[in-house]
């Protein structure tokens, strides 16, 4: 029999990447089945926030109704955050949560399931979105509620296989991963659940569940998982501990006690109480605490490690994704000051916040865990060369991106606050906005290398029969 | 290390996070939200018609909230969309629609700044043409084109750049009600 390409690999391209050994093979294969359906939701969600972003300074590109703006906008969003970064952390998150208690999966068919059930919902949200069919703009819960209780359930099935493993794990301690995992699994039903339920959002009721929902479903549902997946994998590519276990533990707790406090700052200046605005505002300062707490002990687990970074292709994902972590919250604490929010709010500079945390943060963690785990599993690498051109694309089109949507967004401030018609901010904003749709051209292009990637490091049929060693084999 | 028990028990963990997110959710959501709901009332405000009604289910269908607020502040800079807010403006509205993204102006008193239902009919038919430099999708699809106007049409004055030559661009029935929805946003007169 030739080992050839059937056999896992024991040395990586990649030097931080050493081949798992006896990794149940159920379990890699449900993993890889959530990320590449959320590269296939990336790539449709991505191309449709494109189209978005087009009609803004081309206006009768496409002139259908199941194209318009106020109908790919939700379904652009909802595609993104449910489809590509929910996606693919839960399916990193499974395996996170099988590897650090060392057992397999609890159960692979249950969360097979349940991403086909978060299929059914995000097909069913992307169709009814474009006829038109949602709960008008109240964001990221614009989807009919048959969908959300398919997602919901979804997200329980997936919270109950991930409980369940961790509760079998063959080591006393829980990993500071799965406080972080069980965590997200725990806060995204009952955000969802309270945000859907319709008992207390008559009138301005509806608004003041809006704030906390739009909010939370960010911080304690994809920072929760991301940061979940980064406390597992960024230790394991560098190959050293967590540069403080208690700094990741302080981050678990003071993001859950401070985070749900601050939703009410989408809503500054308006007729929503003005203690619970003045609260956000408060503890939008205090996130602070959890944030650099987090990023700043990741990044020194990097502190000697930068000859890693260089010669891997999965650790610069991480780096800049943390680095993205801390400076766009940090943006987003200034943002939540009254006299920011003077300049900034209603402004496009909240689109510029939302995708340099998004994407910038989630996105670029979400790459660097794939490229860091998923050759490990599978045997199979991407061309290294290739994951350059997705890392430099999605970089350069991130940052254009961000930059262009910010100065969009402060020059439409200053225009309303200087009292001139509302169409001279449209005038004003509209260049940045070509500007933006190249950024985007630039990231959408970033996303095909990145399926192309994926498909190169995807699972062979046949797993090899005998268990390698769990040590990079020195060639003789 | 010891963090009180909890780092080696996943049960204290769950229990832990559950119980404090959903104290939290109560606090800063369910709560407040429950005590906004029970003390809007709308001064001097008429529910709307089955017209305007049908109209408000247009205007959520195209997602104008994503682009369109209704929600005044008390800053200077939003005088030119009427009085600020209050929470009875939003007592009859599900959902209120405050929004977060003003691309195109406040709306809501749009019907006190423009009364015209033609010009509201051409600019939804052809935005750039009342407005030249407006971004805002057309929203065609809620007019017809025919070759003559029949009784009880109403017929859209576009620019004759705008329409096909010799045709004549009639508002369809969801057009209109837009169009009555749009006009019926009018803040409610309220004592200071």
């Amino acid at each position: 029999m030739t080992m050839g390409r059937s056999a896992i690999r024991t040395r990586m391209r990649d030097p931080g990447l050493v081949a798992a050994p006896s990794v149940d093979p159920a379990t890699v294969r449900v993993m890889f089945e959530y990320v590449a359906w959320a590269t296939f939701w990336l790539l449709v969600g991505t191309i449709i926030g494109l189209i978005a972003s087009i009609k803004l300074h081309w206006p009768e590109f496409m002139p259908f109704a199941w194209l318009s703006f106020g109908r790919v906008r939700p379904a652009h969003t909802n595609l993104v955050l449910f489809g590509w970064s929910s996606l693919v952390l839960v399916g990193l998150s499974l395996y996170v949560v099988s590897r650090t208690s060392r057992v397999p999966l609890w159960s692979p068919r249950l969360a097979r399931l349940a991403l086909w059930l978060w299929n059914l919902a995000l097909l069913g949200g992307l169709l009814t979105l474009l006829a038109g069919v949602n709960r008008g703009p109240q964001e990221y819960r614009e989807w009919v509620w048959p969908l959300a209780v398919i997602l919901a359930a979804a997200v329980v099935i997936d919270g109950y296989v991930a409980y369940r493993t961790v509760a079998a794990r063959t080591l006393p301690e829980v990993y500071v991963s799965n406080w972080y995992i069980l965590g997200g699994f725990c806060y995204l039903p009952i955000l969802y659940v309270a945000s859907y339920l319709p008992f207390y959002q008559a009138g301005l009721g509806n608004t003041v569940v809006q704030g906390y929902y739009m909010h939370n479903v960010m911080g304690m549902w994809f920072t929760q998982l991301a940061l979940g997946v980064s406390y597992y994998a960024i230790p394991r590519l560098l190959g050293r501990p967590v540069y403080s276990y208690a700094l990741g533990v302080l981050g678990f707790w003071t993001n859950l006690l401070f985070y749900p406090l601050i939703g009410a700052h989408h809503f500054i200046f308006s007729p929503v109480p003005w203690w619970l605005q003045s609260t956000a505002i408060l503890f939008s300062v205090g996130m602070m605490v959890p944030v650099w707490a987090g990023t700043g002990n990741l990044l020194l687990t990097f502190k000697g490690g930068g000859g890693a970074v260089r010669r891997s292709y999965a650790l610069p994902f991480f780096v800049t994704g943390l680095i993205g972590y801390g400076l766009a919250s940090t943006q987003g604490t200034i943002e939540a000051f009254r006299t920011a929010n003077i300049y900034w709010h209603f402004t496009n500079f909240t689109v510029g916040h939302s995708h340099a945390t998004m994407y910038g943060f989630i996105a670029f963690i979400a790459w660097g865990a794939v490229y860091g785990l998923v050759p490990r599993l599978t045997g199979r690498e991407p061309n290294p060369l290739a994951v350059g051109i997705h890392f430099w694309l999605a970089l350069v089109g991130i940052l254009t991106y961000v930059i262009s949507i910010s100065v969009a967004g402060v020059l439409q401030g200053f225009a309303w606050v200087a009292g001139q018609s509302f169409i001279a901010s449209v005038i004003a904003a509209e260049p940045m906005w070509l500007w933006r749709t190249i950024g985007g051209l630039l990231m959408v292009s970033s996303h095909v290398v990145f399926a192309a990637n994926v498909w190169a490091m995807r699972p062979q049929r046949v797993i090899a029969p005998t268990p390698t060693p769990d040590v990079v084999r020195i060639p003789a | 290390m010891s963090f009180g028990g909890l780092h080696t028990d996943h049960r204290a963990i769950v229990a832990a996070a559950i119980i404090v997110f959903f104290v939290l959710t109560l606090v800063m959501a369910v709560l407040p939200a429950l005590r906004e709901q029970a003390f809007s009332t709308r001064a001097g405000a008429t529910p709307r018609g089955n017209e305007e009604e049908r109209g408000r289910q247009v205007y959520l269908r195209e997602g104008c909230g994503f682009c369109h607020t209704q929600f005044v502040r008390d800053l200077p800079m939003d005088r030119p969309y009427g009085r600020p807010s209050r929470p009875g403006d939003y007592a009859l509205e599900d959902p209120p629609m405050l929004g977060t993204q003003r691309t195109g102006p406040d709306l809501s008193d749009v019907g006190t700044r423009q009364s015209s239902e033609t010009w509201h009919l051409i600019h939804l038919y052809d935005p750039r043409a009342v407005v030249p430099q407006s971004v805002m999708p057309a929203y065609r699809w809620y007019f017809v084109v025919k070759d003559q106007a029949g009784p009880g049409d109403v017929v859209v004055p576009v620019p004759a750049d705008s329409a096909p030559r010799g045709k004549v661009i009639v508002a369809g029935p969801d057009g209109k009600e837009l169009v009555r929805y749009l006009l019926s946003l009018k803040q409610a007169k309220v004592s200071p």
